[in-house]
């Protein structure tokens, strides 16, 4: 009658289309007042003009979880079942969002692997705030690009359980997807070129002799950059999105995650030397001479740095110095191993008093060292939760 | 630290160890633990009252080995 599926629809992974609702969720659709007043006799045609006067998302709210009006369109959807291309305007089309977001919800849900990241993908460039109802019946802001990730990415949603798709990797790997070009590519490429500029700099004011060595690693730094580059993408991205629009925010951001690059290139620059240390021990020895020379000096500069980078009033200045101590550093690491850079132990008596008492408070806090091993288990899954420990 | 008794009358009975100014969202976190579904799946109720996510077992006036129902969303 009413609830029943269009005989003429195709089952959806492998099930009647409404099914991809669990059982709980589809019974308090059906009985809800505005499934049973707008929602009769929808089709595709009518379902549009319901879908814009939506305006707000969400699943089920309230102690005995109301579905809301949006979740009655989806179910509505997978009942009519229409065609891909209505679905498809849906997604394109640019003036209803709430329109563009049903459709994109219902198309994660019957679309296959490649439709849904082919569709999907274009609205991370959509920024625009949504209304989401909470389970508590409040109201709470999102945006479109926000929802979108949370599709991609989770696999439950809006009280229902998506259907499973691959990750990006897996499909990009067996060559049905292309890589993921951001709309930011080219920002992000400025600003690659930009570090380029400033490295070269360094490079440039190296001593001769250490010259041979340092564009002999420059292939390298290539490779490195490309997977820096590669798997920062999408973090990179995100932020970037959210910062665009403010303009100092951006730069700060930007800075730090600038120095966050060269840090973690640092450490992979270190990693490497630490394997090559282990085939040269006896060139190493006298290394190890000099390196400990070398480490109580870069211990010396690292607090002198400390204190000057917290006095320095402009931040460019100081950024040029660290990166050409920077690249000496790098360049006084190459051949041997590299022990990692110690806070200097001179500040060791203040240090240690905290240290301690961190020692302790650990102990007491976390409370999965206890005795009984029911109540340690207890208080291991609490503490995966997020909860304090138990009280006994 | 109390423990509290949850049955849904299909099946499922879970014990659970709490501590009593653990809010229901936590006890139901717990519960999600140890039975597998989501916790916004899980409804706890003592016959018609449903029991609320943000208000404590304590002002409940929930206690050790108290039984309460298991229901589902």
């Amino acid at each position: 009658m009413a609830n029943r599926t269009d005989p003429a629809a195709k089952s959806i992974h492998g099930t009647n289309p409404q099914n991809l609702v669990e059982k709980i969720l589809r019974s308090k659709i059906y009985q809800n007042t505005y499934w049973k007043e707008q929602c009769f006799g929808l089709t595709a045609e009518t379902l549009v003009d319901k879908a814009m006067e939506l305006d707000h998302l969400g699943g089920t709210y309230g102690g005995n979880r109301k579905p809301t009006p949006f979740m009655c369109l989806v179910m509505k959807m997978l009942q009519i079942q229409p065609e891909k291309d209505i679905v498809v305007e849906f997604i394109k089309n640019e003036d209803y969002k709430y329109v563009r977001v049903l459709g994109a919800f219902y198309m994660r849900l019957t679309g296959s692997v490649t439709d849904v990241y082919q569709y999907l993908e274009p609205l991370y460039n959509d920024y625009r705030k949504l209304r989401r109802k909470l389970p508590d019946g409040k109201f709470c802001l999102t945006h479109v690009d926000e929802l979108i990730d949370e599709l991609l990415t989770r696999d439950y949603s809006c009280d229902v359980a998506l259907p499973r798709v691959q990750k990006r990797w897996t499909l990009e790997a067996s060559g049905i997807l292309e890589p993921r070009r951001s709309a930011l590519e080219e920002d992000f490429e400025e600003e690659e070129e930009k570090e380029e500029d400033e490295q070269a700099m360094d490079a440039y004011e190296a001593d001769t002799h250490e010259k041979d060595y340092y564009h002999g690693r420059s292939p390298t730094r290539e490779r490195d950059r490309d997977r820096k580059r590669d798997s920062y993408r999408y973090h990179r991205d995100r932020d970037y999105d959210r910062d665009y629009g403010r303009g100092r925010e951006r730069d700060r951001d930007r800075d730090r995650e600038r120095d966050r690059d060269r840090d973690r290139e640092r450490d992979r620059d270190r990693d490497r030397d630490r394997h090559r240390a282990r085939d040269e021990k006896d060139y190493g020895r006298e290394r190890e001479r000099e390196r400990d020379r070398d480490g109580r000096e870069r211990e010396r500069r690292d607090r002198d740095r400390g204190r000057r980078r917290s006095r320095s009033r402009s931040r460019s200045r100081d950024r040029r110095e660290r990166d050409r101590e920077d690249g000496d550093y790098r360049k006084r690491r190459a051949r041997g191993s590299v022990s990692p850079r110690r806070r200097p132990e001179e500040d060791g008596g203040a240090r240690e008093e905290p240290r301690r008492k961190k020692e302790k408070k650990e102990k007491k806090s976390d409370g999965t060292d206890h005795p009984d091993p029911e109540i340690a288990e207890a208080n291991r899954l609490r503490a995966s939760l997020g909860l304090a420990p138990l009280k006994l | 630290m109390i423990e509290v008794v949850l049955n849904d009358r299909l099946g499922k009975k879970v014990r659970v160890k709490c501590n009593e100014d653990d809010t229901i969202g936590d006890l139901k976190k717990l519960v999600a633990a140890q039975t597998g579904t989501k916790a916004e799946k899980i409804r706890i109720q003592k016959w018609y009252n449903i029991y609320k996510d943000h208000i404590t077992l304590r002002d409940y006036e929930i206690h050790d080995g108290m039984g309460l129902e298991l229901y589902y969303n």
